[in-house]
């Protein structure tokens, strides 16, 4: 019988952890079995290294870590290797979605947004769960996994708060501060001082913690806690005077005796889509269909954000959009005064129109309308 | 992950909790490496229960509460003795019996007749 020395079962141990196998109660049997059967097999005065590298195959097929793995498939559920791979799916699947969205949405082709809702959706709602699932099952201090839990909340949450502003769903904002306030007050302190206590996790918790902070900091500067109001009231007040304008003009036109009655009706049909579209956008900024002259007492203040799909979702602003090109085309080829619609909303595709901002549309139909009144008037 | 002398991995697998649980019954407690011991021993070397079967396998019982298990140091290292527990011991019947009876199922089916001599 062989007796092994303190040293060679050091050396079996380590070499047990080298080849990958992190369970200690695995370990210690692997490492009681291996040193069984060298006491048992090998000769007193046999060459101890060359005996283990010979042995220590017969454990595995490919590699010694297969006996965890099997150990984890039994341990934990027998699905694991079905969840892993729909893990890997669902990364890749979405990953490319999220490339290929990004690309048509570069080039303003059609269904970016549609790629982009799913891959983020499959990113964050199917890969994130089936990564902290089975990351949590190769864990067992009850921090770590809490951390898990909450890294895995704040990246979802953060998710979402990209998709809805990318899409202009209501709720983006919400999104926003739950991620910032639970990923820079909660997980960020508890990830922290977790990591720092334990010597081998020490500097990888630092450096990421100083990255998440930057991210988290970054982040947080987007966030517009208090916007320009003085600009985006000069610009509101400019809107209004421009409507006061357009009214006294159009009081002139219509005392004016030079129009023609079949003309009239023309009039009358461009300057309905103008106020209509103008009453959508207004609905979509600030929820009522005008801007009231005493805005600022009643802390109205209307955002200058990109139109978005929504204002075509039912089609109206679209359509809206398309009858005043064709009314104003029409008044163009049959008046002398033209109205001058050189870089005015008109030349841009109304299915394009979703990427001007609210402020530049209503002033642009403002223009048209004052250039309108403008020609009958004279 | 079996390797068997005698006969496929197809064959065996799915009875090796059946063999665990048999050898426990009939001794007090056992170790890893005393299984495989005496699995071969008791087989002829007919079946030989690789590592990679049986330590997964194991730990799976200790987790189903079928066995208990006692940490004895030897020198250095430790070693894990296996205990059935109560729920285990009826377990190694039901396992049996129910092995005995698929066995006399396949012989009808297979329609192996009983080696005469």
């Amino acid at each position: 019988m062989y007796v092994l020395s303190e040293q060679q079962i050091d050396f079996i141990l380590n070499d047990i952890k080298l080849r990958g196998v992190e369970m200690e109660d695995l370990q210690s049997n692997l490492l009681d079995h291996i040193c069984c059967i060298i006491e048992c097999e090998l000769e007193p005065d046999g060459d101890f290294e060359k005996f283990y590298q010979k042995t220590i195959p017969k454990f595995f097929k490919t590699e010694l870590k297969e006996i965890e793995e099997e150990t984890i498939l039994l341990l934990t559920f027998k699905n694991y290797y079905a969840m892993k791979k729909s893990m890997i799916v669902s990364g890749t699947i979405s990953v490319v979605m999220l490339i290929a969205g990004s690309i048509l949405k570069i080039l303003h082709w059609p269904g970016a947004g549609p790629m982009l809702t799913l891959g983020i959706l499959i990113s964050s709602l199917v890969f994130l769960p089936l990564m902290a699932i089975l990351k949590n099952k190769e864990i067992s201090a009850k921090k770590d996994k809490l951390v898990l839990v909450l890294g895995t909340l704040v990246g979802i949450l953060f998710s979402q708060f990209v998709l809805f502003k990318v899409m202009h769903w209501p709720g983006a904002t919400i999104f926003l501060f739950s991620f910032i306030s639970l990923g820079a007050l909660v997980f960020l302190p508890i990830y922290f001082f977790t990591g720092i206590r334990k010597p081998e996790t020490k500097v990888n918790t630092i450096t990421s913690s100083i990255l998440l902070v930057m991210v988290f900091g970054l982040q947080f500067t987007l966030i517009n806690t208090r916007p320009a109001k003085n600009l985006l009231q000069i610009k509101m007040y400019t809107y209004l005077q421009g409507e006061d304008l357009l009214a006294t003009m159009q009081r002139q036109a219509d005392n004016s005796e030079k129009i023609k009655p079949d003309t009239k009706k023309l009039i009358t049909d461009i300057n309905s889509s103008c106020q209509q579209i103008k009453n959508l956008i207004m609905t979509y900024t600030i929820g009522q269909s005008t801007l009231p002259k005493n805005f600022e007492e009643q802390g109205i203040l209307m955002e200058e954000v990109g139109l978005g799909p929504d204002f075509f979702e039912n089609g109206r602003g679209q359509k809206l959009l398309t009858d005043l090109k064709a009314a104003i085309i029409k008044y163009n080829s049959s008046e002398t005064n033209k109205i001058p619609v050189e870089q005015s909303i008109l030349n841009i595709e109304p299915d394009k129109i979703e990427r001007y901002s609210n402020l530049a549309v209503l002033s642009s139909l403002t223009q048209l309308q004052l250039g309108l009144a403008n020609s009958e008037r004279n | 992950m079996y390797i068997c002398v005698m006969y496929s991995s197809e064959l065996i697998k799915g009875t090796l909790k059946t063999i665990v649980l048999k050898l426990l019954s009939e001794t007090k407690q056992m170790y890893g490496y005393e299984i495989t011991q005496r699995v071969k021993e008791l087989t002829g070397d007919k079946i030989q229960i690789t590592e990679g079967a049986l330590y997964p396998t194991l730990h799976a019982l200790e987790k189903d509460g079928v066995v208990t298990t006692e940490v004895v140091n030897i020198g250095k290292r430790i070693r894990k003795y296996y205990t059935l527990t109560p729920k285990g011991k009826l377990n190694a019947t039901d396992k049996v019996n129910e092995f005995a009876d698929y066995i006399n199922t396949m012989k009808f089916l297979l329609d192996i007749k009983p080696q005469v001599g």
